[in-house]
This record gives C-alpha cells, sequence and structure tokens, in this order.
C-alpha cells in the first residue's frame, strides 16, 4: 500500500484542509501502518517530562565534593611521585661527581675544563667544514633541483602551519 | 543581562553558588533527556549527574554566543551516546530488566482509568523509543520532550539539518512499527484472560 501523502500529513506541523482530514481519516481506517505513526505522533505530543528523585542538587555537590578529593590526592601522589623520580635520577647522576667532587676537586675541575675546551674546538671544525660545503655545493647542483628543494620545503611549511591551527583549537562541546 | 546569563558569568569564574543555581534550574530537561535515552531511573541519575561535573569542570570552554541549554543538552546527549554504544558490548536486556517496574496508578488522580491509559501508553513509547538507534532516540527526545527545533537539534548533535530531518522521519517510522508490533502483542497476550462469552 502506497503510505504517501498520508505519512508526510501526518508529520507535518503544517494544518490540513477539510478534504486532506477526510482523505486521512478513510485511509486510517484501513492501513494499520499510518495509524500506529498517528497514535505514535499523538502519544509523542503528548508526553511529559520526568523529574529527577528530589535531592538532585545536593547528590550533585556531595559527587564534586568527592570528585575534588580525589582530585586533590590525585595531584598530591603524582607530585610526590615525580618528585621522589626527580631526586632519585639526580642522587643517581651526580652521586659519583659528588664523591670525585669531595676526594679531588682539583682533578675534577681540569677534565671539566678539558671537557668545554674540546667542545669549543669541535664546533669551531664544524662551522668551518660547513662554510666550505657552503661555498663549494651550489655549483654542483642545478638551479631548478633548488627551486625543486625550496618548493618542497614551502609544502611542508604549509602542512606544518595548518595542522598546527587544526588541532590547537578546542573542541565544540566536551 | 538575565539571571541565567549573570549565573552563567559567575560560575565560569568559579562560583558554585551560581553554578547550583543552574543546576536546579536545568535538572529535569537533563535528566529527562538522560532517562529517556538511556531508559533507566539509576543510569539516568548517573548520566545527568556526570553532565553537570562534566560542564563544572570544562565551563571555560563555554563560548557566551552559544545557547547554554543546547551546550548542556548536547553534552548529555553525546554522554548518554556513548553509554549506549559502550552498552552494546553487555549482556543484559532492557526489556527484562524492565518487566518488574510496572508503575502503579495515581490514586489521587480525578480519573484514575484515565491515568492508566496514560502511563501505559508513556510505558509503550518509552519501550519502543529503546529499540531506536542512540543517534535517532536523541533527535526524537530534543523534537517532543525538549521542544528543539530542527536547527537546535543540528546544532547539539552536530548534524546538518537535512541529517535531522531524515534522521527524525527514519525514527518516527520505526516507532510506528514498534508500537503497532507491541500493541499487537499486548492483544494477544491478553486474549487467554478474556472471557470466552464475549
Amino acid at each position: 500500500m502506497d503510505h504517501r501523502p498520508f505519512e508526510d500529513w501526518l508529520l507535518d506541523t503544517q494544518p490540513l484542509t477539510i478534504d486532506q482530514k477526510r482523505q486521512l481519516n478513510t485511509h486510517l481506517r484501513t492501513c494499520s501502518s499510518c495509524a500506529a505513526m498517528a497514535e505514535v505522533n499523538l502519544a509523542l505530543k503528548s508526553v511529559s517530562m520526568t523529574p529527577p528523585a528530589a535531592g538532585f542538587t545536593d547528590r550533585f555537590h556531595i559527587r564534586l565534593a568527592g570528585r575534588k578529593q580525589a582530585l586533590r590526592w590525585r595531584n598530591f601522589w603524582g607530585f610526590s611521585v615525580l618528585t621522589l623520580s626527580v631526586l632519585g635520577v639526580f642522587g643517581w647522576v651526580s652521586g659519583p661527581v659528588l664523591k670525585d667532587l669531595i676526594q679531588s676537586p682539583v682533578n675534577l675541575l681540569a677534565s671539566w675544563i678539558s671537557s668545554l675546551v674540546s667542545i669549543w674546538a669541535s664546533f669551531q671544525a664544524i662551522i668551518r667544514a660547513g662554510m666550505v660545503l657552503f661555498k663549494v655545493v651550489p655549483g654542483f647542483v642545478p638551479a631548478y633541483i633548488w627551486g625543486v628543494i625550496l618548493f618542497a620545503a614551502g609544502g611542508w611549511s604549509l602542512v606544518w602551519v595548518v595542522s598546527l591551527m587544526k588541532f590547537s583549537k578546542y573542541p565544540e562541546g566536551v | 543581562m538575565t539571571d541565567e546569563t549573570t549565573w552563567i558569568i559567575q560560575a565560569q569564574q568559579g562560583d558554585e553558588e551560581a553554578f547550583t543555581n543552574l543546576v536546579e534550574t536545568y535538572q529535569k530537561p537533563v535528566y529527562n533527556l538522560c532517562y529517556r535515552m538511556l531508559g533507566e531511573p539509576e543510569a539516568a541519575e548517573d548520566a545527568s549527574q556526570e553532565t553537570f561535573l562534566k560542564v563544572f569542570q570544562n565551563f571555560a570552554r563555554y563560548d557566551r554566543q552559544r545557547s547554554f541549554a543546547t551546550w548542556l543538552l548536547s553534552i548529555a546527549a553525546h554522554h548518554c551516546i556513548d553509554k549506549l554504544r559502550r552498552r552494546r558490548f553487555n549482556t543484559f536486556s532492557i526489556d527484562e530488566d524492565e518487566e518488574g517496574q510496572t508503575e502503579l496508578p495515581d490514586r489521587s488522580a480525578p480519573d484514575p482509568e484515565s491515568e492508566t491509559a496514560r502511563r501505559q501508553e508513556g510505558e509503550l513509547l518509552h519501550n519502543c523509543l529503546q529499540s531506536l538507534d542512540p543517534t535517532d532516540r536523541a533527535a526524537v527526545i530534543l523534537r517532543y520532550w525538549q521542544d528543539c527545533s530542527e536547527v537546535e537539534i543540528a546544532q547539539t548533535l552536530k548534524l546538518t539539518v537535512p541529517a535531522v530531518k531524515s534522521r527524525l522521519h527514519r525514527a518516527r517510522r520505526a516507532l510506528a512499527d514498534s508500537w503497532e508490533e507491541k500493541t499487537a502483542r499486548v492483544r494477544t497476550e491478553r486474549k487467554p484472560y478474556g472471557s470466552p462469552a464475549f
């Protein structure tokens, strides 16, 4: 059986004409499916809200207090574990150094200065090598390759910027 | 500035009393939405309490340009939809659970017979609602219980307006089928107790 346009008439909020009402009533007498839809529609329009049991707000305050307490405990334990871990790692790393410092401070100081000097020398060497490469390499690479590299770098940067903008937005709702 | 706007501003600044006023105002629509979505009073109580807790914890994110009711109901609806999706893995049936939950008619009502019929109709509708897809169910509840427009439902459920229209139509069709099936079952169940003289 064709239920159109009766289904639309039943769900439509516009008032029906007298002729449409007559046609609909005739159809409803013979079509159980549309009659069920009419009954459901009527039942839906006459529904009432179910309120919560009395004392909802008091129960909310109890739950909120419990949640705050749990959060405080979680923060306390989190902070304690983090502090102990940091102290443990610091002790483990600095233990041998402290021992050396107490036993022979001059030797330890000399080794530190020598390490700093060697780091500085390595850094200088890297800069010099980089300068030489910077002068020599452009002569070997054709201009169009540089174009491709610049284009790829630009595209990659764009992807990064768009991704950061997208993920840094707050979601709607929670 | 309305009372509600003042409460929202104060609550966003951490004023618990202002938030309490908002809870008082919206407890009924939020609870009703959760009850119709989840089908059980205990689950509805828990879901509505959790909704208000989420709102309290994330109030800084609320954009005052939007309707507070829509934002609140959106959180409640999504919380319930998530619960229902998780519930799919559970083995218990809502129908079985509700069998013993027949409400007694209110004797103080002016016409107990029509009151009983109205309650039975309400229960039947409530049972039919449970057969719908969670998002369709939320759309129907927002439309009929909260009087939301199609645009508001779309904003609440993060759908497009045509999608809401299509979901509402499909849901009402499904409700009618379920209603027809359930009323037919009730009629056949009642027959054995009927007098042969009739």
